[in-house]
């Protein structure tokens, strides 16, 4: 075979391996491009296009779309309808078109206005164009040529036609073309003769409106047809790097397709952790190794294209091939130049780069998952799928095409058979031309005395306003629109914020609630607010500063609950208290047992002989099998009860404090010292502002989610906890903030907690919005009644909150009733079902860092971000700034961006509909029965989405900001490049600026009026829809509460 | 009543209830008015529960006379007495068709509950539930026919949805890809089948059951043929059944199935869809009887499927593959009990099996919560203890048999290159010699599509910008 005859000289083969390590260099630099998702099981936020942080956003996305072939923006009729139903405006476009055009707005294109104009028009106007064939049809047998579009103003038409009747019946009439005196075409006069001619020249006195109407429009069309043939066509193809893509275009037949199903196949099996009960052979020499030990033996059957495969993999075994040299040996069959490398390596890996991804990270990134992958992975997986695609490649070129000659000239070869015409495109041009001139409202008198060049011109300017131009405006003006709100309702609502502290501080708060930033939590927050006004509320990211690998009493290893970004020095462990040891033992023992037998059951089922015994009693299952799925709730419930009996028992503590001195997982070694302990509480109350003014009882309550039969669960968990849950952190700070040792260290550094504050760490479920409360043991006695109150204003403000998320789901109708909300979403959470347990972060648009009682009381919809800092108690530098958004504008980006990217391309860049998902090898999904590994959000996760840059609204000046973001690379990069949209708050005068073009300029509202609504509820209550903004009156709650108090 | 008379009214429902829901989805689709979610979901659930209430009353009935064959004809459609043809629609109810439509309703009840929740807000919402009524129809038809032409009727009626879920979203490739493999298969088998049947009506001069069986309740019949003929007949029956249930060398399209939305993927292949194959061997049990060679057959074919779909089972690393793969084990151990002359056992045996499959598919996403689950309990990684019989192996030989069940039994690879590909090279090479003719004939290029080019993808759309 053509493929396997190699000329080897000496100086080829040197010359090969020197270039062996600038070619690995190569492989790692593309490695950058994929997908850097690793297992699915710890799924965290990030920005899908991380890799081209480094460039202004539209670039970065202009340069994604070459390279992964996704969408970077919603189509454009999406946009068109957001400008139909108002979520953008025109002054939106406008504005934003304006100063997109800066200088260039107001330069006139030929008499066809300013470039301003005919851009705006083009926006605003849906341009359609098909293939010739259709264009000639759609000419030829629809009233697109005889009857105005609908989006023309019938004034303006009317001015059209009335023109154009006067100038034919003054010119033209009666065959006096010859007597014109203004300088007409040359080409005018036969094309006026001959439609004359058609619409019955004889008759034109006796002709209808809808005859000139006709008439006007044909004649236009043809004169757009001259115009466009004059006009010069500038157009460059993109090229095609790989030989499979040449050849898809001349023979129809996708190497990749017959490529990929050898690859995934062993990928699968090479990277699986566990779901297969039989692994890879000599799966630990590498790859490589085991591809050409696997399909390099006898005793297998290869398919026709592969024929030939084994011969070449015994060469390679024999000569001791390494897979660098491999590759090597693979682009010089091939074909590649030393030039092209790069970029056709790049496309190589992004051909499958699910997979591909997915052996980097492991390769890279995961050495805490079962079965890594060792280092020179991916260089293995390139060298095996070269061998493979040459023969992919080699049998299409031969059965389709006849080629039987060497690969490396299979390129030209290809492209010369499959030069397959591409029309010149002068008919699709003139249709634009003609839709143009129908919206601009251009007289076909005017058109056809245009000079060539203005025609080019014209035909140049379009071509510089193509539709990932326009939609790049579509989506700034989208944008605008809610940031206007925005910043107008938090400049309106902030007005008042000195009042809303004032009266706040009059005395202490009942209690203090610390919340995670999480969007989800603004809701509860506001909530719990309107419930109880004399509660305060705190946003710190959801691990509360206690960054650990933690182990629970029924876990079986350490998983790290802290941002990705952080690697945890410490270690805490959960244990059963000391009078429980013994049912805790007991009880671990029966999981155990459980355990194995399931396990055994599970393993069983797919086995032959004992897969018959188990299925003998298979009709045991259908219990379950009926009652899960029409009874979700009951059947939990019952699970529950049995739960209860191996569940570990309810009391443990957390073994927090070492006595060793270096931090480790061992015994003794386990936990913090007090002066760490201290440092975590320090930091932690002061960058929320929490430093005076404590409440008797606060409560730390970090989030998690819980749902069924969700292969994405953890990405619905605390980001700022690695897709962990974030009780136990909570519970970890409650601890160490109660320590009298830790206040009396924290006291000699100035921070005095009173001695009657006590902290309760607590895990509010996102999904089901359960509140669970942790050591309430310890509790002292004093603190019951006021605690119960909390608890008291907490369930009401769950039971609201499960309200308020409900309005969003189609299965609940809006007339439920608060406590049937609840139900609803327990439901949710517990349903096989399910395919969206809860919305997470869709609909994140928003950050605000600062005090609360700026946004106290402001509907945000849950589509805002909350952290706290207090810029009065910080320094002139803003160092604890520094600190806030060094964790906040990352996270935050990376969750917004995520959905962006999954949102404005849902197959693409996220993982498409989530009802064929398939979990492979524990690592990911893949489409059905056998596709690419697909990262990112599914389609249900992203679908009541808007794709929007988050906002950053930042209590602080800009001088500080602008100082602490340039200290800071990797918030420079993201707020310089415009990855994410910032604006300060003045601390004082509460303006507002917006960074734009590298600088902080003055917003000036658009209005300062905002909507008010004695509660939450009356301002949502019956809509489905994303809502603006609006002032909680709490004055009218205050009442309201203690009447439900009474009731109750 | 007498237990006739009350059914006589509700086992005409058993069928008429996924028939008219059939009628009504499908009507609603034609006329481009589907029904809402909400409507959708209600209906399929009301045509269940009646289709459901009327088999157990039916089950009561003859628990409580102590029949165990009980029959309604619908219609004499065709009869040509010189030919003694009749054609009629006839459903038995008896211990075999009993247990097996209770089945199917409850499994497509609960996997419509599932499913009407899952796909909510998917734009093939509606489309799903017409063809999962289809399905339906399909199954009841099947499980309660009389006649041969009965069972053959809703024997396609179950491929036809099949093959179209497979390819429900058919946005996307491969699934149209695979569906259209499914189908293939199907057709084969299906010809089989269709042979089976002139076959019969030429050997008993009909296609009723009794005529052929015998008119003792099932399974006691027996066949009124001759051990030759048995075979004959028999062996297409087997083709049939082994196109249906993906017995070797068939196996290859069950994996492929996966494609369709997960509770589809569970009903149809890991539960109904795939049994009935082994379904029609049961039925035609006591002709299987009539030959020892035939049995021997079944049973020989039932055990290969079995040790493949063991073997192949164990190295797939997709929840999905691996469970398609473990079905196969137990339908090929469950014709290997047919095949040894067993009734009630591989009965028993395929109606647990379709339980436990339909819930271990259901839940198959919430796989990494499981392992989760079972790693916590058991407080480690979760080990694969290989068989006994793995170390005693030879490593060669380990390899091989890897890469055999790696690579599914290279089946699929067998067919398309022994059957398929030499199938289409002759009809291209007829089709190059009805070219080069046409060419002599004509005196030139004869054919007008020659000059269009390769069909490649056509310049689209030019992008105008």
């Amino acid at each position: 075979m053509s493929t396997v005859e190699i000329q080897r000289s000496p100086t080829n083969s040197d010359r090969r391996r020197s270039a062996l390590p600038s070619l690995e260099r190569l492989i790692e630099h593309a490695a950058h491009l994929l997908p850097t998702q690793g297992p699915i099981s710890v799924f965290v936020h990030h920005n899908t296009l991380h890799a081209f942080e480094d460039l202004p956003f539209a670039e970065a996305l202009q340069q994604a779309k070459q390279v992964y072939g996704c969408e970077p923006y919603l189509a454009e009729d999406r946009y068109r309808a957001e400008l139909d139903r108002g979520r953008i405006r025109c002054d939106d476009l406008a504005v934003v078109l304006q100063d997109d055009l800066g200088d260039r707005a107001d330069e006139l294109i030929g008499l066809l206005g300013t470039r301003f104009h005919l851009r705006l028009a083009m926006l605003a106007h849906p341009l359609r164009t098909a293939p010739n064939e259709e264009l000639r049809w759609v000419i030829a047998e629809t009233d697109a040529a005889r009857r105005f579009r609908r989006d023309v103003a019938p004034d303006a038409r009317r001015r059209v036609i009335e023109s154009t009747r006067r100038w034919i019946m003054r010119d033209f009439r009666n065959g006096r073309e010859h007597l014109a005196v203004a300088p007409y075409a040359p080409q005018l006069a036969p094309i006026l003769a001959e439609l004359l001619e058609s619409f019955g020249q004889g008759t034109i006195d006796q002709w209808s409106d809808a005859t000139w109407e006709a008439f006007t429009l044909q004649l236009l069309w043809r004169i757009c047809v001259n115009g466009a043939g004059a006009s010069a066509p500038t157009r460059t193809e993109s090229p095609l790097r790989r030989h499979r893509d040449l050849l898809l275009q001349a023979a129809g037949e996708d190497a990749d397709e017959l490529t990929h199903d050898v690859l995934i196949r062993f990928c699968a099996a090479f990277l699986d952790q566990g779901l297969a009960h039989w692994g890879l052979p000599n799966r630990d020499r590498g790859l490589f190794a085991a591809f050409v030990e696997l399909f390099g033996s006898r005793g297998g059957v290869l398919p026709h294209w592969l024929r030939g495969l084994r011969q070449e993999l015994v060469r390679l075994r024999d000569e001791n091939t390494q897979p660098l040299e491999s590759i090597e040996e693979s682009l010089e069959l091939l074909g590649v130049g030393d030039d092209e490398r790069e970029p056709f390596i790049s496309a190589t890996l992004l051909a499958l780069r699910g997979w591909a991804g997915m052996i980097w990270q492991l390769e890279t990134n995961a050495e805490w998952t079962a079965r890594p992958a060792p280092r020179g992975t991916l260089v293995e997986y390139l060298a095996v799928r070269l061998i493979v695609e040459r023969f992919a490649l080699a049998h299409i070129a031969r059965e389709c095409l006849g080629y039987r000659g060497p690969l490396r000239q299979l390129r030209s070869f290809a492209s010369r058979h499959g030069s397959c015409s591409v029309a010149s495109g002068d008919l699709q041009r003139a249709f634009v031309f003609f839709q143009l001139a129908q919206v601009l409202g251009l007289r076909p008198e005017d058109l056809q005395s245009l000079p060539e060049n203005t025609w080019s011109r014209l035909a140049a300017e379009i071509e510089t306003f193509p539709e990932i131009e326009r939609r790049r405006v579509f989506q700034l003006a989208y944008e605008r629109r809610y940031r206007n709100e925005t910043l107008d309702a938090v400049a309106a609502h902030a007005r008042h914020a000195p009042q809303r502290q004032a009266r706040l501080h009059e005395t202490a708060p009942d209690f203090q609630v610390m919340c995670c930033i999480d969007d989800r939590e603004e809701s509860f927050r506001r909530h719990l607010e309107e419930v109880h006004p004399r509660c305060e509320t705190f946003g710190y990211a959801g691990f509360f500063g206690v960054a650990m690998y933690y182990r629970g009493a029924a876990d079986a290893g350490f998983r790290p609950l802290c941002p990705v970004v952080i690697k945890p020095q410490h270690y805490v462990e959960e244990l059963p208290v000391f009078t429980c040891e013994e049912s805790h033992r007991r009880r671990a023992r029966t999981r155990r047992l459980l355990g194995v037998a399931l396990h055994y059951v599970h393993r069983a089922s797919r086995l032959m002989i004992a897969g018959a015994l188990t299925s003998a009693m298979g009709a045991l299952a259908s219990a379950p099998l009926v009652g899960r799925i029409l009874f979700p709730r009951s059947a939990a419930r019952l699970r529950g009860l049995f739960g209860r009996f191996v569940r570990p028992p309810a009391a443990t503590q957390l073994l927090l404090q070492r006595c060793h001195p270096a931090p480790g997982p061992d015994d003794g070694h386990v936990g913090y010292c007090l002066s760490e302990m201290a440092d975590v509480v320090e930091r932690t109350l002061r960058q929320c502002g929490l430093t005076s003014g404590f409440a008797p009882i606060v409560v730390v309550c970090g989030h998690g989610s819980s749902s069924l039969n969700n292969p994405h669960e953890s990405a619905y968990n605390c980001g700022a906890c690695s897709g962990g849950r974030g009780g136990p952190n909570a519970r970890a700070f409650a601890h160490m903030a109660n320590d009298p040792r830790v206040r009396s260290i924290l006291a000699d550094r100035g921070l005095l907690l009173p001695a009657e504050t006590y902290f309760v760490g607590a895990q509010h479920n996102t999904c089901n919005d359960a509140v669970d409360y942790f050591d309430l043991d310890r509790l002292p006695l004093v603190h019951k009644s006021r605690f119960s109150g909390a608890v008291c204003a907490i369930d009401e403000a769950r039971r609201r909150n499960a309200h308020e998320r409900c309005r969003r789901f189609e299965s609940a109708g809006l007339a439920v009733t608060p406590h049937a909300a609840l139900v609803h979403v327990e439901e949710r959470s517990e349903d096989l079902s399910q395919a969206r347990p809860e919305y997470n972060h869709a609909g994140c648009a928003v950050a605000v860092v600062g005090r609360r009682a700026s946004t106290r009381g402001l509907f945000m919809d849950r589509r805002s971000f909350l952290a706290s800092y207090d810029p009065t108690q910080d320094d002139e530098q803003g160092t604890i700034l520094a600190q806030v958004l060094a964790a906040a504008i990352p996270v935050c980006a990376g969750i917004s961006l995520e959905y962006y990217f999954s949102c404005v391309d849902p197959h693409g860049y996220g993982c498409g509909s989530k009802l064929p998902h398939n979990i492979a090898a524990l690592l990911g999904v893949m489409e059905g029965a056998q596709s690419d590994l697909r990262p990112g959000l599914s389609a249900q996760m992203v679908e009541i989405h808007e794709p929007m840059r988050v906002l950053f609204i930042i209590e602080t000046t800009p001088n500080v900001l602008q100082r602490t973001i340039s200290a800071n690379p990797v918030l420079d990069r993201l707020v310089r490049n415009e990855w994410v949209q910032v604006a300060t708050l003045d601390p004082q005068t509460k303006t507002v600026c917006l960074y734009r073009n590298s600088r902080f300029e003055p917003y000036q509202p658009e209005s300062g009026e905002l909507p008010a609504a004695s509660c939450s509820v009356d301002w949502y209550r019956g809509w489905r829809d994303n809502l603006g903004y609006a002032s909680v009156i709490e004055e009218e709650w205050v009442a309201g509460c203690d009447a439900t108090g009474a009731a109750q | 009543m007498t237990g006739d008379q009350v059914f006589n009214a509700v086992g005409p429902l058993v069928v008429a209830s996924p028939a008219v829901l059939l009628a009504l989805l499908g009507m609603a689709a034609l006329l481009g008015k589907p029904f809402s979610e909400r409507t959708t979901a209600r209906l399929v659930q009301a045509a269940i529960v009646v289709g459901l209430t009327c088999s157990l009353t039916v089950l009561a009935i003859m628990l409580a006379s102590d029949r165990r064959l009980l029959s309604l004809t619908l219609g004499n459609w065709i009869v040509l007495p010189q030919e003694h043809f009749r054609f009629t629609f006839k459903f038995t109810f008896d211990r075999l068709s009993v247990p097996f439509v209770i089945l199917s309703f409850v499994l497509c009840g609960t996997t419509s509950a599932f499913a009407s929740k899952y796909l909510h807000r998917e734009a093939g919402y509606h489309r799903f539930f017409v063809l999962f009524a289809l399905f339906l129809l399909g199954m009841v038809a099947s499980s309660l026919a009389g006649t041969i032409e009965t069972l053959f009727a809703g024997w396609e009626l179950v491929g036809l949805s099949s093959a179209l879920l497979v390819g429900f979203f058919h946005e996307r490739s491969t699934p149209v890809t695979n569906g259209l493999r499914v189908w293939t298969v199907y057709r084969c088998s299906d010809a089989a089948f269709l042979v089976a049947m002139v076959l019969l009506h030429h050997v008993t001069a009909g296609g009723d059951f009794i005529r052929l069986l015998g008119s003792r309740p099932w399974p006691e019949g027996e066949a009124l043929l001759t051990s030759g003929q048995a075979l004959s007949i028999g062996m297409l029956l087997l083709v049939a059944a082994a196109g249906k249930s993906a017995l070797v060398p068939f196996c290859g399209w069950l994996p492929r199935a996966m494609e369709g939305p997960t509770p589809s993927s569970a009903i149809f292949y890991g539960a109904l869809s795939v049994h009935l194959g082994a379904f029609l061997l049961l039925r035609v049990g006591p002709l299987l009887e009539q030959s020892f060679l035939l049995c021997a057959m079944v049973a020989a074919l039932g055990l290969a499927t079995a040790v493949f779909g063991a073997l192949a089972a164990r190295v797939q690393a997709d929840v999905k593959s691996a469970l398609a793969c473990a079905s196969l084990a137990q339908v090929g151990l469950i014709v290997a009990e047919i095949g040894c002359g067993l009734r009630y056992v591989p009965l028993i045996h395929i109606i647990g099996h379709a339980c436990l499959r339909t819930l271990q598919l259901l839940r198959a996403p919430t796989l990494l919560l499981d392992y989760h689950a079972l790693e916590n309990a058991i407080g480690n990684r979760l080990s694969n203890v290989s068989p006994a019989w793995e170390p005693a192996t030879p490593e060669r030989w380990r390899r091989r048999l890897y890469r055999f069940a790696l690579e599914r039994g290279y089946f699929d690879v067998i067919l398309d290159d022994c059957i398929a590909r030499p199938f289409a090279r002759i009809f291209q090479w007829c089709d190059a010699a009805e070219r080069r003719w046409t060419d002599f004939l004509a005196g030139g290029p004869s054919r007008e599509s020659d000059a269009l080019g390769v069909p490649g993808p056509v310049p689209v759309a030019e992008e105008l910008q």
